[in-house]
């Protein structure tokens, strides 16, 4: 019986306690979140955060919080829809034309003169479908080839450099399989990752140049998603159901294949997370297309991420100042430092290079990453994207597991695409 | 001749008996063995043909590694205060409930009762977005507050109590009550004290669910400092993808503190547990 | 009713107002964060979501939509394979556990800790673990029989693989339940089945199993209410660019990713709305399936 009031004693200390855990800010000061989706970027955009309170207003603190990519649009919606976004969060291109064609983003065209200090791929990358800037250029990125050095030594191979085609790709990779025994070229069923970068290589296209339709009725799109297709069939190869337990990096770093494709994203946590391996790998421009149907043979897809606010933020006004910071140079500068990104800010690429200089060993990325932004293409994007992204990774599922075969499967993708997106374009 | 064949056929049941449950008890444990040895090694060493068992050094990169990434003093915190507010919502609320539900007549009895029973088939997975919405609203997410909240009330715990005070006979509340108690003080003076067992038992399974959840915590708990230890191991694994050896050493990690509880009370644990099946 | 209703002693009335005080808390929790979303979730089953919580009314047409589509059929077989491979061989096992640990043997409580010990860890975790150790280029089991199954992308294999997980998770709880259930089975009736000379298959059949049937039903109750609504083990044990996906593919993890991934909640709640009706069909038939061979007598 003497038990009850002690329970009572417990709820109430459990009420007490509530109020407290939850945010605090008891130090007169506003605190505002910064949603993000990337861990290792974590740091990066807290020194930025930390930066804009001491520097520009020492009344503001912001907090930065993550979750991981498979939950932040979850989450964001569903924040969106009861008008409880974060104050400022990342935006990704797959999403911005859909979240701003519903009113969901602040118009923040007139925050800051764009056109100075951001190219036309990164001004882009952050307009909605009206012309009208919702976002805050962050990043650019694009895709590189990253080769086991020694794998190639062992093999007697050269390194890839901008010679290269598709076919050296295949040669190097049967050469290093019969000399080690080791994957050679891993072709993961990805799209910015994989097979998009070979079908712009081919001169072929995703969505058509007014982006009202597919590009998987030409040729050139089709003979690239097919050669990409058909790599697994090499025995220096794997499947898709090996990537589906390994992944391509897993593979790479414990020394299982020679070249994979990675995003300049990741390259700095590459070198951290695997210290044992600096010095054994190297990056390179993608290979070209030997003929290609139109163009010279050359692409990258280069994306960029964004800043956002909400529309209706409780905050606005103070995250819009904060938005006009990590526009100006010397934010891009701390981003650029910290090694989290390339900033979007034109001129400032060399400093996310200098976040390098830590190493042992200097990864190439002046000719292979840099060198790649006079010919990258900008990643695919429509507003019904979010319609079709899934199916469209569904039938490429299907295909490779051979229960739908080619042609089939890229009709069906390109069927997909254009109803989502004519449905869509008869909406608005 | 007789008494010695059935000695054998003793013998051999019993041998058999150890046999199966040996093998049984191997094939349990070995997941926990082999996450205990590839946490020390390192990745190349995890992945080569044919398997190492042994790590060739027995290094604890993996741990750093997973540490550096996760606040993991943070995540027992959270985890515990999670668990614990849980708790002490089911028992309480649902003590109460259960104890109205046996043992006293309202109506609409039956059909409120009848709820709880639909509420138990419903697929959890359908609350996520309404229920992060209203935390939203209320300002909360990002709290201890937004773990505990599907948790503030248990329509298992209810019908599992209801159960155990249809179990106790009425007259015992009346009888200690003949000085003129109300219902609400015969319960918290009477009968609560008398369903110990049962109350325990819910603790432990609130406790093992709770510990287990991960969408919830995942979906309302984007502060890397306010996460539970389940939805750090899921960010852990955004991180690492396939990288198990650092998987396995956050994985044992976040296991140990329950596993060394778990050793300390197996026997509360266990028998806490045999009282849920009801009966 | 209405009469009676008026009629109400004081006391009666009282005992009313406590009953709903006592249960309020409770109920008002269930409806607000249950009840409610479930109904919200059967008007969406009838809507498009335009985005942003916009729905637009379109009648039946998701439930048109989602017994035209394939996937849903194969879904729903997974989900019911499924729960033929984890509920009877599950139970079968348990239950055998159970038996033995409830033989005179020495060092029980150790074998009850051990074959209990998944319990108390975390999903997350063991899922991780048993993914290693199912990895088919380097993972243990291949290695130590050596086959190369892939265990979790081939499509003949994930459900298995899946399955035994589950009841690896599972086995420990059931059979502590079922070990509860045996130890009330009073000895008298083996020693006097002993002089009798009945069998041991016999006694099993004529006085373990319908003695211990009240608690089998519980336990068969409670697995395959979790294993239709399972989601959490597929959802980490196969990721959606897994070449298996469709094969193992559970009627919530459909709902998941129709939902969340691609934003079709309309759609997402029609397949709410079907995996409910199953779980109530599937109910239904129990309870009158128990009466055949549950023994409430004892």
């Amino acid at each position: 019986m003497k038990r009850v009031p002690r329970m009572l004693a417990l709820l109430l200390a459990a009420a007490l306690m509530l109020p407290l855990s939850g945010c605090g800010s008891s130090d007169g000061k506003t605190h505002l979140t910064f949603q993000i989706w990337d861990v290792g970027q974590r740091d990066g955009m807290q020194a930025m955060c930390d930066a804009y309170t001491a520097n520009v207003n020492p009344d503001v603190v912001i907090e930065v919080q993550v979750t991981s990519w498979s939950e932040y649009w979850t989450k964001l919606e569903a924040a969106a829809e009861s008008n409880t976004l974060p104050d400022l969060f990342w935006m990704h291109t797959d999403q911005i034309l859909y979240y701003s064609e519903f009113g969901m983003l602040a118009d923040v065209t007139d925050l800051f003169p764009y056109e100075e200090h951001y190219s036309e791929i990164s001004i882009n990358n952050a307009q909605g479908s009206d012309g009208r800037m919702y976002g805050v250029p962050k990043d650019k990125d694009n895709i590189c080839l990253i080769y086991n050095r020694e794998m190639f030594d062992a093999a007697g191979v050269a390194y890839p450099d901008d010679t290269w085609t598709w076919d050296d790709l295949e040669a190097a990779s049967q050469a290093i399989y019969d000399a080690t025994g080791n994957y050679g070229y891993m072709a993961y069923n990805d799209e910015q990752l994989g097979y998009h970068n070979f079908v712009y290589q081919n001169g072929g296209c995703i969505l058509t140049e007014d982006k009202t339709k597919g590009g998987f009725d030409q040729e050139a799109t089709r003979e690239a998603v097919k050669y990409y297709v058909n790599l697994q069939s090499y025995d220096w190869c794997p499947d898709q159901a090996y990537f589906a337990e390994t992944t391509p990096g897993t593979a790479f770093f414990s020394g299982k294949g020679a070249m994979f494709l990675e995003g300049s994203w990741n390259l700095l946590a590459q070198m951290s997370n695997y210290p044992d391996m600096v010095g054994k790998w190297d990056v390179a421009v993608l290979p070209a297309a030997p003929d290609p149907v139109s163009g010279d043979g050359r692409a990258t897809i280069s994306n960029g991420l964004t800043y956002a606010t909400g529309a209706r933020g409780k905050h606005l006004e103070l995250a819009l100042d904060v938005l006009k910071y990590f526009a100006g140079e010397e934010a891009q500068r701390i981003q650029g430092e910290s090694g989290a990104a390339i900033p979007a800010y034109e001129g400032l690429e060399e400093t996310w290079i200098s976040a390098f200089d830590k190493f042992d060993y200097q990864l190439d990325l002046e000719n292979a990453i840099m060198s790649q932004f006079d010919y990258c293409v900008q990643y695919v994007n429509n507003s019904a994207r979010p319609k079709w992204k899934s199916g469209v990774v569904d039938i490429m599922t299907s295909i490779y597991n051979g229960s739908v075969d080619i042609e089939t499967g890229l009709d069906n993708i390109q069927n997909l695409i254009n109803t989502e997106t004519a449905k869509k374009l008869a909406d608005s | 001749m007789k008494p010695s064949s059935m000695q054998r056929t003793k013998q051999l049941t019993t041998f058999l008996t150890y046999l199966v449950l040996i093998l049984g008890a191997i094939i349990m444990i070995f997941p926990f063995v082999w996450m205990i040895l590839t946490s020390f090694k390192t990745q190349t060493e995890s992945m080569q043909i044919p398997p190492v068992i042994f790590p060739a050094q027995w290094n604890l990169d993996n741990f750093v590694d997973a540490i550096a990434s996760l606040p993991f003093v943070n995540m027992y915190v959270n985890t515990t205060l999670m668990i614990l507010f849980r708790v002490i919502c089911a028992v309480v609320f649902s003590s109460m409930a259960g104890y109205a539900f046996a043992k006293l007549n309202f109506r609409g009895k039956n059909i409120l009762f009848g709820l709880i029973l639909v509420q138990m088939s419903l697929p959890s997975q359908i609350f996520i977005l309404p229920q992060y919405q209203m935390v939203a609203k209320l300002g909360m997410a990002n709290t201890i507050f937004a773990l505990v909240f599907p948790g503030i009330v248990s329509a298992f715990g209810t019908f599992f109590l209801r159960q155990t005070y249809m179990g106790i006979p009425t007259e015992i509340g009346e009888a200690a009550c003949l000085d003129g108690c109300n219902q609400f003080e015969t319960f918290v003076k009477v009968m609560f004290p008398l369903t110990g067992t049962s109350v325990a038992a819910l603790t432990i399974f609130t406790a093992v669910f709770a510990y287990g959840d991960l969408m919830w915590p995942l979906v309302v708990n984007s502060d890397l400092n306010m996460m539970t230890l389940s939805s750090g191991l899921a960010t852990l694994r955004g991180q690492f993808s396939t990288n198990f050896p650092v998987l396995m050493a956050g994985s044992l990690l976040a296991m140990l503190p329950m596993v060394i509880l778990y050793m300390i009370f197996q026997r509360q644990f266990i028998e806490g547990i045999a009282n849920t099946g009801g009966k | 009713m209405g009469k009676k209703a008026i009629r109400l002693s004081a006391a009666a009335r009282r005992e009313e107002n406590w009953g709903y005080l006592m249960i309020a808390p409770t109920i008002v929790g269930l409806i607000v964060l249950n009840l409610w979303p479930f109904i919200q979730t059967i008007y969406t089953s009838f809507c498009e979501h335009l985005g942003f919580g916009n729905y637009k009314f379109i009648g039946i047409g998701n439930y048109v939509e989602m017994f035209q589509n394939p996937e849903v059929w194969r879904a729903t077989w997974n989900t019911i394979l499924f729960c033929i491979l984890t509920v009877p061989v599950g139970l079968f096992l348990s239950l055998l556990v159970a038996m033995l640990l409830n033989a005179k043997i020495r060092g029980k409580g150790l074998f009850r800790t051990i074959f209990f010990l998944p319990m108390v860890c975390a999903p997350a975790a063991v899922t991780m673990v048993w993914r290693w150790i199912f990895n088919s280029d380097y993972g243990i089991l291949n290695q130590i029989f050596g086959t190369h199954i892939n265990w979790i992308t081939d499509s003949k294999f994930v459900m298995i693989a899946c399955a035994i997980v589950a009841i690896w998770s599972n086995i420990g709880y059931d059979a502590v339940l079922l070990l509860a259930g045996l130890q009330n089975i009073s000895k008298s009736y083996y020693e006097a089945a002993e002089i009798d000379g009945t069998s041991k298959v016999n006694q099993f059949l004529q006085i373990t199993l319908p003695m211990v049937s009240p608690t089998l039903f519980v336990v068969m109750i409670m697995r395959l209410m979790s294993s239709v609504k399972v989601y959490d083990l597929i959802y980490m044990m196969v990721e959606d660019t897994n070449p298996a996906l469709t094969s193992v593919q559970s009627l919530m993890y459909l709902f998941y990713r129709e939902t969340f991934v691609a934003g079709s909640r309309g759609s997402g709640a029609a397949i709410v709305v079907w995996t409910v009706a199953l779980i109530g069909i599937i109910t239904v038939i129990q309870f009158i399936g128990q009466k055949k061979w549950v023994n409430y007598d004892v």
